[in-house]
């Protein structure tokens, strides 16, 4: 039955088509709308539908469309599974734009078995090492899976850097203590072992991790060992919906502590449900400026916001710049493919390698200048540190927040990894 | 330090633990009327919640009326809930009866993701004061709150069950289905009530729960937190799903400070309650309050 | 529950021998024999995504049966059959890992599993109904934090890499090869399944779901196979577990949650509680439903009816709505299972035009 669905569907769609069916580019997405990543799943996939989109009405690939296939997988490794199967044995992607931990984990093997790019928005470390074992700690080769931004780790350790930093500028005495808050689970535990080998490093005293689950709940014992711990910099491994909690129980309880917050666990939606209790928090952010910033690139990213906000009046958060610049760099890459022998996986691949210090045309101040090569897929090891800044009550939308100035997103640092073999891949 | 920590920790445990007595007393009003454990019982916290944050912020009401009204909306959703969904199935399987209740849980989670966004929401700022101070241990106003209302309503179920002639009817319902109704009693309007109330009383704790976390669709995940808690004190037991609450937020909070203190293995304040469970249910199947209709194999 | 021993009229056994068979008549043995025959014939003729979901039915319908047998056929609920499942394809992935080789691994995967299914059985043999059902809820959450913790053998947060399957020396991964592997022990578990289910062992299993205390009084131990029922169960989830991480070849923590293991009991309260070939096709309508609605929203994407509706984003929440929803209305209208509605259809057409 679900066999002559299908070719029923497909029969059409290649009816439709007509002679142009040559003349487009299958791809996959994945996302997550309503799983339970959604809160910033869904910026995420919309910035990457809408990048698809601008792409097919502004020339396509070099004239040739992409023709997307969506798949809402509500963060479910086995819906994941079967789009994949899908998109590998009936439509022949030729790269898939994916998401999350469990799905990019799940399928790395898959996607290096069927050479097809994966781009994820999981920043694993363990995603960089393209051969393996670059160094005993890398776990597994990843040679086509790629993505956009520093890696989790790096991220964690330009915070471990700006804290060093943050400590000595205000003179205080002593050693400063770092502790790593989350859950135990693949995700909040991605950067814990690189960010405490980096901390102690750099001289900081290092306390027992605080465990906190991924859903919202009542935090304040957490809070309290927090603050008696004497912790000076605590970071957040967890998604947003939890860190809300905690920083609001924090607030409460009167934790006098300085907040770090991971790529996906600090936003604009964020600052606004965790109101006052965000304010302050330091995090990394994967563009060079906001929506709200200004760049020469802006125009095109406001350009793309409009394929599914004709008014044009949409406030976008960081993590939709992000898809974008993702789906930009896949699209620069098909180009080169397909001026060198044709679009396939191992060729997009090819021309991920192609330029240094890369910045997709037309964004140029958005999207920070990026390198991949065949031995290391760390995009950049220099990572925006922002802090959010909420002054004043939150009850009105992000865009008339943003706008009035009570939610900023304002930059304190820029930090320069070295980029070191022995801290690629964990 | 230490010991002011620990005062800290029970002071708090004794305000999460009566939030949780006040979910698992919905939890247990539903399955000692209609045996049905209500694997939606979450959502219901959600909806509610969501609910009275759309009047709060997009009506302008004010908080206690936005509050009233969203309890009032949640009774008569429970109640449609019953007999729209839970009638047809009356002497179905239990088990057929639960993988419903998921369904709805499935159905709503979308559904309101759809009607109200993916991201988390704050309600706007309620009490003039945001935390008072108890005995050393800030709290949120709204924890308060929630506290004196649990109270109220326990207050409330123990007069209901014992003096009103509805309670009555549900309490004869909850014994014997078939005796209640041939003594006149209407099961079904006695089911629907029930439905009712659990969801009414559910939209207090979400509400609670909002104004604390901010409001989102992982809020639901409150109604599986409260099974340790339920089955602590007896599945059909109302009094004991409030003792068993208060035991879950005191065992979350010691093993906290345990964990934190001497330990160190971290994750305790997740897994301690079920562990709890495990070794409780050993002792007493039935747990501290239920009725002893489980016998020992 | 529907009652498994229901027959038409005219359909009378006159041994114990005739009333103990796998297969209630010759024709069942033909069937089932050119079905799976037709089985093997699947690569040739269905694509990879076809394949595949036929692959992840059977590891899925493997653990489902295992959960059938609890439930359904011993009457005890458990809310935490994911992560005996998880635990099966972590154990493999770590004995294959060892130098085990795959197959052997599996199969020591499985009994392992039991294992762990057993200590968490054990209070089975003191508690029953709703009360164990949650603390089985405890083993889920118990679990999952041992798999977080315990690195040597899960890789902890990081997960375990799996090898690929291999018999012989010759590669038996890809969906085309793996598809056999899987059909193998579908069909060996359900055999297994059936064949338990009229021995001694079985029916005691019945006996202690129907009437304990009748089945005490003949003499069943009801500690034994309360407990026995969990180390089952968990043989089935471990087993499915294996097939599925060297399917992937990775295994993760991730996804081995609440959500998981009541996406289990939906399989066979769906396929029919106490059915075996239910549990199969419970597994078939879990599986396929988000497919075919997943495959109706990108039909509906950018349509007129899209349009006209603004539906937009609206279509992805509809989808999970209508897999919330189908659930509830199946049950309404369906509450004894495919199995069920399956046997009704036989008799139609055994008895047509003469229904009764």
């Amino acid at each position: 039955m679900k066999k002559i669905a299908l070719s029923v569907v497909s029969a059409l769609a290649i009816a439709a088509a007509g002679p142009a069916a040559a003349q487009t580019l299958n791809i996959g997405h994945l996302a997550d709308y309503s799983g339970g990543t959604s809160d910033v799943g869904q910026p995420y996939g919309q910035g990457i539908q809408d990048t698809i989109a601008w792409i097919n009405a502004n020339g396509g690939v070099n004239g040739k469309k992409i023709n997307s296939d969506f798949n809402d997988y509500g963060y479910q490794v086995p819906r994941a599974l079967a789009a994949f199967k899908k998109w590998v044995g009936t439509d022949k992607v030729v790269a898939i734009q994916g998401w999350g931990t469990a799905d990019t984990e799940a399928l790395v093997a898959m996607v290096t078995k069927e050479e097809i790019p994966y781009f994820s928005a999981s920043y694993s470390a363990s995603l960089t090492d393209p051969k393996g074992k670059v160094n005993e700690k890398s776990e597994r080769a990843a040679p086509f899976n790629f993505f956009y931004g520093p890696s989790y780790s790096d991220a964690a350790r330009a915070m471990v850097q700006w804290a060093a930093e943050d400590w000595k500028k205000k003179g205080k005495p002593g050693k400063p203590k770092w502790v790593h808050m989350g859950a135990n689970h693949p995700y909040p535990n991605s950067p814990k072992a690189a960010e405490e080998a980096f901390a102690k490093e750099l001289g900081f005293e290092v306390l027992d991790p605080i465990t906190f689950a991924l859903t919202p709940g009542d935090y304040t014992p957490q809070c309290l060992t927090l603050k008696q711990s004497g912790a000076n910099y605590a970071y957040l491994g967890n998604t947003a919906g939890s860190n809300i909690s905690v920083l609001k129980a924090c607030k409460t309880a009167g934790v006098d502590v300085q907040f770090l917050g991971n790529v996906w666990g600090m936003d604009e939606n964020a600052a606004k449900a965790a109101g006052d209790a965000a304010n302050g928090v330091v995090f990394p952010v994967r563009t060079a400026v906001t929506w709200s910033g200004s760049a020469p690139g802006l125009a095109a990213m406001k350009e793309i916001s409009k394929t599914s906000d004709p008014a044009g009046t949409a406030y976008r958060p960081v993590h939709y710049l992000a898809a974008v610049c993702t789906a930009l760099y896949m699209k620069e890459a098909m180009e080169w493919a397909d001026k060198n022998g044709g679009v396939t996986g191992v060729k997009i691949r090819d021309g991920m390698y192609q330029k240094p210090n890369w910045v997709p045309k037309g964004t140029e101040g958005v999207c920070k200048p990026s390198t991949w090569t065949a031995t290391d897929h760390r995009s950049t090891t220099s990572v925006d540190l922002y802090r959010a800044v909420v002054n004043g009550p939150t009850d009105a939308s992000v865009a008339e927040l943003v706008k009035s100035g009570v939610i900023k997103l304002e930059k304190v640092a820029t930090v320069d990894l070295p980029r070191k073999t022995e801290l690629q891949g964990w | 330090m230490q010991s002011q920590l620990l005062v800290q920790l029970i002071i708090n445990g004794l305000i999460i633990g009566t939030l949780y007595g006040v979910v698992g007393m919905c939890f247990v009003l539903i399955y000692k009327a209609s045996q049905v454990v209500n694997f939606a019982q979450g959502e219901f916290l959600l909806i509610g919640a969501w609910v009275c944050w759309w009047l709060l912020t997009a009506w302008d009401i004010p908080f206690f009326w936005g509050f009233l009204i969203a309890i009032a909306f949640m009774m008569a959703f429970g109640i449609l809930v019953q007999m729209v969904v839970l009638r047809p199935l009356i002497g179905e399987p239990i088990i057929s009866v639960i993988m419903v209740t998921i369904g709805m849980s499935i159905f709503f989670q979308a559904l309101m993701k759809w009607m109200f966004g993916t991201f988390a929401q704050p309600f706007p700022p309620i009490f003039p004061v945001a935390q008072v101070n108890v005995l050393g241990l800030q709290v949120q106003t709204a924890y308060l709150m929630s506290t004196g209302v649990s109270l109220l309503i326990m207050a409330g179920f123990a007069w209901f069950f014992k003096y009103s002639k509805m309670g009555l009817a549900m309490r004869a319902t909850a014994f014997s289905q078939q005796v209640a109704q041939s003594l006149g009693i209407s099961v079904r309007q006695v089911f629907a009530l029930s439905w009712g109330i659990s969801a009414a009383v559910s939209a207090v704790a979400g509400v609670v729960v909002g104004i604390v976390n901010g409001v989102s669709s992982a809020l639901s995940f409150f109604g599986i937190k409260v099974f340790p808690a339920v089955i602590l004190g007896g599945l059909d037991s109302v009094f004991g799903a409030v003792v068993g609450g208060l035991i879950v937020g005191l065992l979350e909070n010691l093993a906290q400070f345990v964990d934190s203190q001497y330990l160190k293995w971290g994750n305790l304040y997740e897994i301690v309650p079920f562990y709890a469970l495990i070794l409780i249910l050993m002792i007493k199947p039935y747990g501290l309050f239920g009725t002893r209709d489980i016998e020992r194999v | 529950m529907a009652i498994t021993s229901m027959r038409p009229c005219g359909d009378y056994r006159t041994s114990y021998r005739a009333d103990q068979t796998i297969f209630a008549t010759r024709l069942t043995l033909i069937f089932l024999v050119l079905g799976i025959v037709a089985l093997c014939f699947a690569p040739l003729f269905f694509s990879r995504y076809v394949l595949s979901l036929m692959i992840q039915i059977g590891y899925l319908g493997i653990a489902a049966l295992g959960l059938n047998i609890l439930v359904g056929f011993s009457g005890q609920i458990s809310i935490g059959h994911a992560v005996f499942f998880g635990f099966g394809g972590f154990a493999s992935a770590y004995l294959a890992n060892k130098g085990v080789p795959v197959p052997l691994a599996i199969v020591l995967a499985g009994l392992w599993t039991t294992i762990v299914g057993l200590i968490f059985g054990l209070p089975a043999a003191r508690v029953k109904g709703l009360y164990l059902a949650i603390a089985t809820l405890a083993a889920q959450f118990i679990l999952q934090d041992f798999f977080v913790r315990a690195e040597w053998f899960t890789g902890g947060t990081h997960g375990a890499m799996a090898p690929p399957f291999e018999l012989f020396g010759y590669d038996l991964s890809g969906d085309t090869r793996y598809f056999y592997v899987v059909l193998f022990f579908v069909v060996v578990m359900y055999l297994g399944a059936t064949n338990l289910m009229r021995t001694r062992d079985g029916r005691a299993l019945i006996a202690v779901r129907d009437h304990y205390l009748s089945a005490e009084m003949m003499g069943v131990n009801l500690t034994k196979y309360r407990t026995m029922a969990f180390g089952i169960s968990s043989f089935y989830a471990g087993i499915g577990g294996a097939l599925y991480a060297h399917y992937i070849g990775f295994m993760s923590v991730e996804g081995l949650d609440i959500l998981f293991s009541i996406q289990f009991l939906g399989m066979i309260i769906i396929g029919g509680l106490g059915s075996i070939m239910g549990s199969l096709m419970g597994t078939v309508f879990m599986v396929l439903l988000p497919e075919l609605t997943g495959a109706l929203a990108s039909a509906l994407q950018g349509s007129t009816i899209d349009q006209v509706l603004h539906l937009k984003d609206g279509i992805t929440y509809m989808r999970e709505m209508l897999i919330g929803a189908t659930i509830i209305l199946f049950l309404i209208f369906e509450p004894d299972g495919l199995a069920h509605r399956w046997r009704l259809i036989k008799a139609y057409w055994k008895l047509y035009p003469f229904s009764y």
